[in-house]
């Protein structure tokens, strides 16, 4: 049953960062790496590290995302 | 753990919706129903593997995937 778990989360992973690398938009490829970052975050939940998830959660989702828009806000959006 | 391999199918349904969404807006719903999943995926697991400690991981999500969702729609409100 946890292979089965593992094997929906890893290649959700995989997928996501295929599109984080695919988009031109660069507001969806922040959308696809907030979305790898939780998927990988579960993942260390369920190997059972239950403090480096808290961080990735925190690093992964609150702080990259911030700091991407910031960036993103003052260059420009779409990739050339 | 079958309730949380449910909720992770559910959860790549919502992820295609961010793959193929034709706009930001689309994509950002999705992100957003993508993080309420992982925080009841969080909750499930936690009274799975029969740990208390593992619903503060939980927590932490619920409130750090707010910001994200909160600075990529003000980047989106400020760039129309």
């Amino acid at each position: 049953m946890i292979y089965l778990l593992q094997v929906l989360i890893l290649g959700g992973i995989m997928l996501s960062a295929y599109f984080v690398l695919r988009f031109n938009d660069l507001i969806a490829s922040v959308v696809c790496l907030v979305i790898m970052s939780l998927l990988l975050s579960v993942e260390y939940y369920i190997l059972q590290a239950p403090d480096v998830a808290i961080a990735e959660a925190a690093v992964g989702a609150g702080l990259s995302t911030a700091i991407y828009v910031i960036a993103i806000k003052k260059s420009s959006r779409w990739e050339k | 753990m079958m309730a949380a391999a449910g909720l992770l199918f559910l959860i790549i349904l919502c992820f295609i919706r961010a793959i193929l969404g034709p706009t930001t807006h689309d994509r950002l719903v999705a992100m957003d129903t993508t993080n309420n999943m992982v925080v009841a995926v969080l909750v499930v697991l936690g009274a799975a593997y029969n740990e208390i400690i593992y619903v503060d991981v939980a927590i932490v999500y619920a409130m750090l995937s707010f910001v994200s969702t909160l600075y990529i729609s003000r980047y989106l409100e400020v760039a129309q």
